[in-house]
């Protein structure tokens, strides 16, 4: 999980950096070659790079207008279940996507001016969900056998 | 069954989902999916699954949104934001609830570079924030005030809600924008009045502070010139033909990491640290348009909009109350939808009406604009009061759904003014396009 | 009776709805006694943006859609001959060409689709802000936005500065300008408000053209009757594919016309001479382009030859 939000800080780096090369560039008459290219397929890998450490940090955002009128018994199974559901929608997140990476593979897409496989992105993209998809089995797992919520103890620390 | 009534099922379900603490994310995804499972088959909601995952997160608008969260978060990091709510609350911390206002006012600022009202509250929010609880501002105030100030950002041009329009009917963007500006400075003016009003009734929920004497005034304001000058630019180079509006999101990100490293107030571990923090939110934010995504495709094979807009066309009335009424769809379904799923959804159907009845389309467009931006703070989907909570993850999403009820009023009497003198939305294209 | 659904990623507005939509729609119900019928989902309600369509309808979350080859250029390496400068002149038709190469040059391109329907636009023009253009010449120096790999070859060849980028972005970036001008045809000045910041166009030079199709899951296809496969274009038949064409063409001289209707615009039309020292400097790219992906069968049979 910190490998893969160390690849999205990464990506978030190359975006600033592709963005000030090109608009620099440009002004002198040298635009960067597919800079739209890379800003796109970098903002695959940084948005899905945070994912893990999004879910690790209590980062998905629940509607909690009820949270103090149930029990903490209830809380804790809704919590269970809201960690299972995101694994199995990561999972499927996964499968989906590799199944188009696919497709990908079969119909030659790739960017259009560097030619970077699309394919790749999609590798990346779906291996990222099942490393996020572990990361909310794990915290269901914890909930379920101790009662322990890593979200709260990262939260106590910040 | 018919469609319709999956579809209504659909919104029921998502209603109970999210009640029951669901994260809003996974609700609409697991909604979506089922729902489109249902109603084209198991492959379509697949292939949905992915394409629109892998389309939003390779978006070249969406870019703006980690660069802009990372513009916010190298701020606050080397004490730019500090030092900008340094000098508001010299300027004018001993009004009360002064440094809110300022921050409706920033928020202003910001929308005349961003044309995105996510963006807008995600970076005022970074930045804002923890200065307003510095100054012991209440929280419901200040979260309500980022919420509803990000709103702001596709009234006041450059505005994606307004392209999105103008596209979507054939008018004309440059109408479309210029009809935003006198809308957006009067509910601008509205916040500010909201503020004051307020913290009259609870003096407590932004405190006043002392009086600053001139040369105090005049240090914090050099305190922050570089971050003035940073906006400066950014606005500048916008329209000045130097880059983009996304591309100003990298351009401000990176003068200010530039002015960290010149000034070495930002160490490599605080801006891996910054870095870090930004795509975890950004991945927040995107992973709710996401499940947004799903739920519009489910509900346009429902029909459900269509359902909904044929039955209230139909209905024989005085031009006022369907405008009235379509409005009060927009509020309704704004409770449940992302903006622009919203604009896609519902336009086709409402707007050769609204030609048939002879409503001015640059009115209506403003019209509808404004009420999506009080569907953006509405509950229960309200994804900009979800994206001021990724950016205050200590605040009970409660609490500002509660703090930015006034604003939603503010908005609502806006609206209400829009409707009685259409001449404050029109004024403006009509003398400047004839 | 079976609904097939059409993914559209554009307003219902938009020129494709009536002449490809509902025309499809009309002669499947006509030739089937209504058993089969199409409905459009509009502005991308079966999935946002152009991209994905072709990806779509192979997965089947829409039973048809229309998208460009150009937003996936490196499937459509052939196919995109079509659009490239010279390969047509501008007053060809694009559909008759796409067609006559499709069987021998262009089939293996369109995997697990059949296409229902492809044409081209009309021509593409140079679309500039207050700078007017007659040669090459005063192209030097000029930020041009293009739209694919080719097209930025295109730009360069003229001396202009080629500029990535999404085409909803263009109109600002010209009002603000950050270009001087978009190589594009003229029905943007209305399906993007073009017309609204431009204020110079250059007609007559050959600078190609886009390419469209739209296309069919192969499974749905081969469900079909053979009274709807006939009703479609695949058979032989080309009356789609020139309800498209023909739409374009006239969405586009009625953006003209308006545009040419207001005083503060500057219209350029090249004579042949003129014409050609545009298609002189350009030339070159075309011919790498086609050697490149081995396309020169195909482009004689687009051609004709
Ligand atoms: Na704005
Ligand atoms: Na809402």
């Amino acid at each position: 999980m910190g490998l893969s939000a160390n690849l999205g800080a990464l990506g978030l780096l190359v975006e600033v950096i592709v963005i000030m090369i090109d608009v620099v560039g440009r002004f002198f008459g040298s635009p960067l070659y597919g800079s739209q290219d890379m800003v796109t397929m970098g903002m695959v890998v940084l948005v899905f790079g945070g994912m893990a450490m999004c879910d690790r940090d209590g980062g998905h955002i629940a509607v909690d207008l009820l949270e103090p009128r149930f029990s903490p018994a209830v809380n804790r199974f809704i919590d269970i279940i809201s960690a299972l559901l995101g694994a199995i929608i990561f999972l499927f997140i996964a499968y989906a996507i590799y199944e188009s990476a696919k497709l990908s593979i079969m119909l030659n897409l790739s960017t259009n001016l560097l030619r970077l496989p699309k394919a790749w992105f999609q590798w990346g993209l779906a291996a990222f969900s099942i490393v996020t998809a572990l990361g909310m089995l794990l915290r269901a797992a914890e909930l379920s056998l101790s009662g322990r919520d890593i979200r709260r103890e990262k939260a106590t620390e910040l | 069954m018919s469609v319709e009534v999956t579809g209504f099922i659909g919104l029921a379900t998502l209603l109970v989902l999210l009640a029951i603490r669901i994260p809003v994310a996974f609700a609409m995804f697991l909604v979506g999916f089922v729902g489109i499972c249902a109603l084209k088959g198991w492959n379509a909601a697949m292939s949905l699954l992915s394409s629109e995952t892998f389309t939003l997160a390779s978006s070249s608008e969406l870019v703006v949104v980690p660069l802009f969260i990372l513009m916010g978060n190298v701020a606050t990091a080397t004490g730019m934001s500090r030092q900008l709510y340094t000098a508001a609350y010299a300027m004018i911390g001993h009004v009360r609830g002064g440094l809110a206002s300022a921050t409706v006012v920033g928020c202003g600022g910001f929308a005349a570079l961003s044309g995105s009202s996510v963006a807008s509250a995600l970076t005022m929010g970074k930045v804002s924030l923890s200065e307003m609880e510095r100054f012991k501002y209440d929280q419901r105030l200040s979260t309500g005030v980022v919420a509803a100030g990000g709103t702001l950002g596709i009234l006041i041009p450059p505005s994606t809600g307004f392209v999105i329009f103008a596209i979507l009917t054939e008018q004309s963007i440059g109408r479309l924008f210029l009809a935003g500006v006198f809308p957006g400075l009067l509910l601008l003016m509205m916040f500010v009045l909201t503020v004051w009003i307020i913290c009259w009734i609870k003096p407590e929920l932004g405190p006043r502070g002392p009086r600053s004497s001139g040369a105090e005034r005049l240090r914090a304001l050099t305190g922050a010139l570089p971050i003035l000058l940073v906006i400066v630019v950014t606005i500048g180079g916008i329209y000045g033909g130097l880059f983009s509006p996304v591309e100003a999101a990298g351009v401000g990100a990176a003068l200010v990491v530039i002015y960290g490293i010149v000034t070495r107030t930002l160490s490599f571990a605080a801006f891996w640290h910054s870095a870090r923090s930004s795509i975890v939110t950004t991945a927040t934010v995107m992973l709710i348009l996401s499940g947004a995504h799903m739920i519009n495709p489910f509900l346009a094979l429902s029909h459900v909009p269509a359902f909904v807009g044929g039955a209230l066309v139909a209905l024989d009335l005085p031009v006022l109350v369907i405008l009235a009424l379509m409005l009060l769809m927009y509020l309704i379904l704004g409770c449940f939808l992302e903006g622009f799923a919203m604009l896609v959804l519902t336009l086709p159907i409402f707007f050769p009406v609204v030609l048939q009845l002879g409503i001015d389309p640059i009115w209506f467009g403003v019209l509808v604009v404004l009420t999506l931006e009080m569907g953006l703070i509405s509950p229960p989907v309200g994804i900009n009061v979800f994206i001021v909570k990724s950016v205050a993850p200590k605040v009970a999403l409660g609490d500002i759904f509660r703090g930015v009820t006034p604003f939603w009023f503010a908005m609502l009497f806006t609206l209400i003014v829009l409707i009685a003198f259409p001449q404050v939305s029109l004024f403006l294209p009509n003398t400047m396009f004839n | 009776a079976e609904e097939l659904s059409f993914a559209n990623f554009t307003p219902p507005f938009h020129t494709v709805n009536a002449s490809v939509i509902e025309k499809m729609n009309a002669d499947l119900m006509a030739a089937t006694d209504g058993e089969v019928s199409v409905r459009g989902y509009h502005g991308g309600e079966l999935g946002a943006g152009p991209v994905e369509q072709y990806v779509r309808v192979v997965q089947g979350a829409a039973d048809i859609a229309w998208g460009l080859p150009g937003y996936t250029s490196s499937q459509f390496e052939k196919t995109m001959i079509v659009e490239l400068p010279g390969t047509l002149s501008n007053e060809d038709d694009g559909y008759a060409a796409m067609w006559a190469a499709y069987d021998a040059h262009l089939a293996g391109e369109f995997t697990a689709t059949v296409p229902v329907a492809m044409w081209t636009s009309e021509p593409n023009v140079l679309i500039m802000k207050d700078k007017v253009v007659r040669t090459p010449a005063d192209m030097a120096g000029l930020k041009v936005r293009v739209a694919g790999a080719t097209a930025a070859e295109v730009a360069t060849a003229l001396g202009a500065t080629p500029v990535q980028m999404p085409i909803n972005q263009v109109y600002n970036a010209l009002q603000t300008g950050l270009i001087d001008g978009v190589i594009t045809g003229s029905s943007t000045l209305s399906d993007f408000k073009l017309d609204e910041v431009a204020s110079s166009y250059t007609f007559g030079a050959n600078l190609g053209r886009l390419a469209f199709y739209a296309v069919m899951n192969e499974a749905k296809y081969n469900d079909l009757s053979d009274a709807a496969k006939a009703a479609l274009d695949s058979s032989g038949n080309t009356a789609i594919s020139k309800s498209a064409e023909d739409a374009w063409n006239a969405t586009s001289d009625a953006g003209v016309a308006a545009a040419r209707a207001l005083d503060d615009n500057t219209f350029v039309d090249l004579s042949e001479a003129e014409a050609a020292a545009f298609a002189d400097v350009i030339a070159g790219v075309t011919g790498a382009y086609v050697a490149k992906v081995g396309g020169e069968d195909a482009l004689a049979a687009m051609q004709g030859n």
